[in-house]
């Protein structure tokens, strides 16, 4: 991963480098100018060295015939081997352009050595009148040498012109390059700091501008920050925050539907307690006399009035009793048997019931009175309306994980937009005949204690209607 | 737009680039070399070429002619000298050469003491060979090793020649000269001599000047004034001739009067041209060069020892003003 640090870094040694690649060739050729400049200053200062040296030499010459002390005479030595020094400096100045003229002036160096040692010489013999001689021809050397000093340095300038006006011009340029230079790289610089700058800021912004988006709930927005430094790994961090704060939220939502749920289903049971309540008044009153009847009819020898009259008592009871607790499917089966025979007392020939119960399916768990509302429905509607009767089926079949609880008729069918809003849990209008829970409060009730929507379908058909109810051996949900 | 900045940036940073770049090339990679230390070999001779009348033509040709000599032969020869006859001048450079120790001298001749005194004493000191060029003097002199140039003699014969066949055998001449008669003017003078004494109607006045130009309108007036019927001039030294011609143009038509001078004067040629002068003896500058450094580096090399101490003669012939015309 490449650190912003790390970027910073790199820049920074970008710019250094070039800063010192310029610095070094700036210094390097400022030094070779210096040199070149010092070369020259060199040449025209030991010219000008020869022409001083060779007037202190006449001048010590002068003194010492003036007063001839040995302190003198060493002065003079002095400055004559300086001047012999000198002429083997002189000899570093030649070049193809005064060659000529170099030779003579070095060999006028020698004569004017030459001259004072014979001037020095006959002053010592004492030959006065030659040694003045000598002299004066020294001196005359001597100018001679002032002269060719002068010459040397015009000739030096006319040879050097161009390459002393190529120094100006290159100075020139240099100052010009400078500045061309120094555009290029502030343009160079502020494009490099202006994409670094870019690649930290622009991540941030995004970063910001999630941020934003999570602070107004926007949560389903994924958080993507192309970059390569710590930003995007705080944004993988951040995202990764989304979505776990996502998926805090769908839970709690759940959550709370649930408990919405639990709520419905306990109002539910509530209306239907109601419901019972309403019909609770009559019913003990009626199961007492139920009973009184069926004693009464048994003692008068009437046995069938008798069940009948123990079936719609044990009916009574099982309503009154089993509402709020679940049972056993083999208790709704018992029920249900004797509610049919209540209802075969009642249209005798004209209802036909066939049952084929699985008997190892018995022991499902239920929610009490569930398949009596939907016979009962059957009966209404294929049976009562008919004068001829009608034929009602109920299987118990086992389907592997789950019960499977049919109930057919052969009436004339349910109405297709009467079974949508019958499936979609809607309350519908009551017939009269009905017990009073009705089809829809059984659906909705399997629906929440079985906690899913597939539980049951109705096909109907101008030939009959099968409801089919899949009750799971294993219950989950809330209760 | 984002596009268009960086397009503007990329833009911007080429030219720039190409700017700097450029100016790098210029400002790094000017040749700007010194010039070429000596190429170490040492030239075998050095020489020097002196003579009192720098940049005239006759010895501007001398000396290319003399430089390219010593070129051939691998020597180096430089043209040393004063402008218009500064005798002092002249002197100082031939000490300077002298001192210098110079491997060889080629020198226009002077006949004074002074310069005898350097040629015979300090060249010979140094042991320095001298020749003289175009203007002799004589070896006893001087010390001289040769004389390379034109038979002066001879040439005051030419001119005596010239001016009976344009003349005639009966006139007055009158001859100019410097007042400090070199040996060469004498030569000239003793050659003009040599023929006019035959023909007795001819009569000749010698004058004598100096450089000075006053002088010399002064002595032209003088001999104008004394002889009223001179038929004809000669200026036996040619630098002479301008200031005379100016006089006598001043009086009356130069074009009468018979005027005969030589090439070795700043002026020679052009008054030649413009007919002042009838006719001049011509030299051969280029051939005193090349020949008198030829011989110096023959002597220096031993090739030819001892040179002709009479001299070597060059060729020398007259030019008349109708031939230039």
């Amino acid at each position: 991963m490449n650190k912003i640090h790390k970027k910073i870094w790199t820049l920074t040694t970008v710019i250094l480098l070039i800063m010192a690649a310029i610095w070094i060739t700036l210094t390097y050729y400022n030094q070779k100018t210096q040199n070149q400049y010092n070369d020259i200053l060199q040449r025209y200062l030991r010219m000008n060295e020869v022409t001083r040296t060779s007037q202190q030499m006449i001048a010590d010459l002068n003194n010492y015939f003036i007063t001839p002390i040995p302190e003198n005479l060493d002065k003079l030595n002095t400055s004559k081997e300086k001047m012999i020094k000198v002429r083997s400096e002189v000899s570093y100045l030649r070049n193809s352009e005064n060659d000529f003229a170099l030779t003579n002036y070095m060999n006028l160096i020698d004569s004017l050595v030459e001259t004072t040692d014979r001037s020095l010489l006959f002053f010592k013999e004492k030959e006065t009148e030659d040694s003045a001689k000598e002299f004066s021809e020294a001196t005359r050397i001597s100018m001679y040498i002032s002269e060719m000093t002068l010459t040397l340095v015009d000739s030096e300038l006319n040879t050097y012109e161009r390459f002393y006006r190529g120094i100006i011009e290159q100075s020139e340029e240099i100052k010009k390059l400078g500045i061309w230079l120094m555009l290029m790289i502030t343009c160079l610089l502020m494009f490099l700091t202006y994409g670094f700058s870019l690649s930290i800021t622009k991540p941030v912004q995004k970063l910001t501008k999630a941020a934003n988006d999570l602070s107004r709930g926007r949560f389903h927005l994924p958080i993507k920050v192309d970059s390569n430094d710590e930003i995007a790994f705080l944004a993988q961090t951040f995202d990764r925050m989304r979505v776990n704060i996502n998926n805090l939220i769908s839970e709690i939502q759940h959550k709370a539907q649930l408990e919405h749920e639990l709520q419905e289903s306990k109002l539910l049971l509530k209306e239907s307690q109601l419901l019972n309540l309403q019909s609770q008044i009559n019913p003990h009153f009626l199961f007492n006399t139920l009973n009184t009847l069926s004693k009464k009819a048994y003692l008068e020898g009437s046995l069938e009035t008798s069940d009948l009259l123990v079936s719609v008592a044990g009916l009574l009871r099982y309503n009154l009793k089993r509402l709020d607790r679940p049972v056993t499917l083999g208790e709704e089966v018992m029920v249900l048997q004797q509610y049919m025979d209540i209802q075969k007392a009642r249209f005798t020939d004209r209802l036909h019931l066939k049952m084929s119960i699985d008997e190892t399916c018995l022991n499902v768990d239920i929610p009490g009175l569930t398949l009596q509302p939907i016979i009962e429905n059957a009966v209404n509607y294929a049976v009562e309306p008919r004068e001829d009767g009608g034929k009602i089926w109920f299987r118990i079949q086992d389907g592997n994980d789950c019960v499977i609880i049919e109930v057919e008729d052969d009436g004339p069918g349910i109405e297709e937009l009467k079974i949508k809003q019958i499936l979609q849990g809607q309350f519908i209008q009551k017939d009269g005949n009905s017990t009073g829970i009705g089809f829809t409060n059984v659906v909705r009730r399997l629906r929440l204690f079985y906690g899913s929507d597939d539980v049951m379908s109705i096909e109907s058909s101008a030939a009959g209607t099968k409801v089919v109810m899949k009750i799971p051996k294993d219950r989950r949900g809330a209760a | 737009m984002r596009k268009t900045g960086i397009l503007i940036f990329c833009l911007t940073c080429i030219v720039l680039g190409y700017f700097t770049f450029t100016l790098y090339k210029k400002a790094f990679t000017s040749e700007r070399d010194l010039p070429a230390a000596s190429d170490g070999q040492e030239v075998k001779y050095r020489l020097v070429l002196i003579t009192q009348e720098l940049e005239t033509p006759f010895w501007d040709k001398a000396g290319i002619a003399a430089r390219e000599q010593a070129r051939k032969n691998g020597a180096s020869l430089e043209v040393w000298g004063s402008y218009g006859k500064n005798q002092e001048e002249f002197l100082k450079k031939l000490e300077i050469a002298i001192q210098s120790k110079v491997d060889g001298i080629i020198v226009q001749g002077l006949d004074t003491k002074e310069f005898k005194d350097l040629a015979k004493i300090k060249a010979a000191f140094y042991g320095i060979p001298i020749i003289t060029v175009a203007n002799d003097v004589p070896k006893s002199e001087s010390l001289r090793k040769t004389y390379v140039g034109s038979d002066q003699y001879l040439a005051g014969q030419l001119i005596a020649e010239q001016l009976l066949d344009d003349m005639g055998h009966e006139g007055k001449v009158i001859l100019m000269g410097d007042k400090h008669k070199e040996y060469y003017q004498q030569q000239r003078l003793d050659g003009i001599h040599e023929v006019l004494k035959d023909y007795p109607n001819i009569q000749t006045v010698y004058a004598e000047t100096t450089d000075v130009r006053e002088e010399i309108i002064a002595a032209t007036q003088n001999m104008l004034n004394q002889n009223p019927d001179t038929d004809s001039f000669v200026a036996i030294k040619a630098n002479i001739a301008g200031a005379m011609i100016h006089e006598i143009g001043r009086r009356s038509l130069v074009e009468p009067y018979y005027i005969y001078s030589f090439d070795d004067g700043p002026d020679s040629i052009s008054l030649l041209t413009q007919g002042k002068l009838d006719g001049i003896i011509e030299q051969s500058p280029e051939k005193m060069g090349s020949l008198s450094a030829e011989l110096i580096l023959k002597w220096l090399k031993d090739e030819e020892v001892p040179l002709k101490s009479d001299g070597y003669l060059t060729d020398i012939r007259i030019l008349k003003a109708l031939e230039k015309k």
